[in-house]
């Protein structure tokens, strides 16, 4: 064990260090020491050595109460240090039970202190209380135990997000809170529970969105549009996913990906296609096929992109929308049909027969008969993606002279 | 480093959700200007590609297919 090599005057040296650290830090409202102090997950070789120390030392209880400048602190500190001795020793449900012993603490605290001086070591609590649960989850899960300290992190969060809810300057933390709650309750699978902080950030009139920080106001755009994609709101997907690809660092091409991941099948929906390039360039080239489909109107390809990919679409979410450009692939496919027939003889190019149809899919290797056929042509014209009329009886579609295949031009197809 | 939880193991059935799509934090006072390169992305689209061109590969195979009937007839 690396601590036997300090001595046990080090030892000492090193709590009372950190201790001397945590009150000057306090007494000067020195918000950025102040924060380094809580980043356990940052594994800081500051924080590591102190783990040691606190091991060593055992007692680190009596130097807290020692002196006042500390023990005021100590409903703070002392679960503070077992956490960081715990996370050390890779006891994670320990640690995540100290550290949030810890941030109930710092939370009676930070209510006291008017201004905002100490809010970013709010956000190294309120991120490492989430990382720990997720640690701590981990090995309950490995023991055969029920994972619960995730979720409690998140009850934790949401009285963060309370007293962060005032007038004060304290306020704009809220929207830091609130993605760490997203991530949570994605991460949980139980993202109806973000409707609630939704809410309170959307329609409570203390918050103006403007007012947080770039980086907040874009992650939460970017899990707030992935739920417009569950809830297949397109329009609305579209404008945040797109608001957090136009604010994003662009340096951040990891997280670029991710933005794109999710907007790609919003504006395939719509009628929009991304050039390859932007597929080359971020890894996206699961969309190309899908891409390349639209463009021809070529169904197999559409449906063994889908096959291909299957289980990434699923994991991501976007399955299901990707799999409703079928629709938009058939017009595009009946389009090229009525291309070619007004190139040979353009007076009876209007009229397709649907055996056409039924031919061109079967070039494709999909076999549908002729009612089949005549259900989706159906669809289509119900949707107003082919404006026209059926002749049942000849089984013949017939096309509309003026524009018989409305593009979708930033617009979802109608429900 | 932090060691491992002493129980874990790799090939244990953990029944937990992950979020394979979960972004990744900014530094706290993260900065940048998003003006310049935050343009290029944002102009990689298409609205325009629904033409009526059919001479590309796909759209002439289609085209003999259609007609390949004919000559059955």
């Amino acid at each position: 064990m690396a601590y036997m090599n300090m001595s046990m005057g080090e030892a000492h040296r090193r709590i009372t260090d950190y201790l001397n650290r945590f009150s000057d830090a306090v007494s000067s409202q020195d918000g950025a020491s102040f924060k380094s102090l809580f980043a356990l997950s940052s594994n800081s070789p500051f924080l590591l050595s102190l783990a040691d120390a606190v091991a060593l030392f055992h007692d680190a209880n009596r130097l807290i109460n020692q002196s006042d400048s500390y023990s005021q602190f100590s409903d703070i500190l002392l679960p503070l240090l077992r956490s960081v001795q715990n996370y050390k020793q890779g006891d994670f449900v320990e640690a995540y039970l100290a550290f949030e012993k810890t941030a109930n603490a710092f939370i009676q605290e930070f209510r006291n202190w008017e201004s905002a001086w100490a809010l970013e070591a709010l956000y190294v609590i309120v991120h490492d209380i989430r990382v720990l649960a997720e640690k701590a989850d981990k090995e309950l899960a490995s023991t055969g135990k029920s994972p619960e300290k995730l979720k409690g992190a998140g009850s934790f969060l949401m009285k963060v997000f309370g007293a962060l809810a005032g007038k004060g300057s304290k306020r704009v933390g809220a929207l830091y809170v609130t993605c760490q709650l997203f991530k949570i309750y994605f991460k949980l699978g139980t993202v109806h529970l973000c409707r609630s902080v939704i809410r309170s950030i959307e329609t409570a009139r203390i918050f103006d969105f403007e007012e947080f920080p770039k980086r907040d106001k874009v992650t939460y755009m970017y899990y707030t549009g992935r739920l417009e994609v569950f809830n297949e709101n397109f329009p609305s997907a579209d404008y945040k996913l797109s608001y957090a690809l136009k604010h994003c660092n662009p340096q951040r091409e990891a997280n670029i990906r991710l933005i794109l991941k999710h907007l790609i099948p919003v504006k395939l929906s719509i009628g929009i296609l991304p050039n390859h390039r932007l597929l080359e360039k971020y890894s996206l080239l699961e969309y190309s096929n899908i891409v390349l489909a639209l463009r021809r109107g070529d169904l197999r390809l559409l449906r063994c992109a889908l096959q291909d990919y299957e289980d990434r679409f699923l994991r991501s979410g976007v399955y299901l929308v990707l799999e409703k450009l079928e629709l938009q692939v058939y017009q595009r496919l009946v389009k090229k049909i009525y291309i070619i027939q007004k190139q040979k003889d353009p007076s009876k190019a209007h009229q397709v027969k649907l055996e056409v149809i039924v031919k061109a899919l079967k070039w494709l290797e999909i076999d549908m008969d002729v009612d089949e056929v005549e259900c989706i042509m159906a669809i289509l014209i119900y949707k107003n993606l082919m404006k026209g009329y059926f002749a049942h009886k000849s089984k013949v579609v017939v096309l509309s002279k003026t524009d018989p295949f409305p593009k979708l031009i930033g617009k979802p197809v109608n429900s | 480093m932090a060691t491992e939880p002493k129980a874990a193991t790799e090939d244990v059935k953990i029944d937990l959700f992950e979020d394979d799509d979960e972004f990744e934090e900014f530094e706290i006072n993260e900065e940048w200007d998003d003006k310049e390169e935050g343009k290029d992305v944002t102009q990689q689209w298409e609205d325009d590609w629904d033409d009526d061109d059919v001479s590309d590969d796909f759209s002439l195979q289609l085209r003999r297919e259609l007609e390949s009937n004919n000559d059955k007839n």
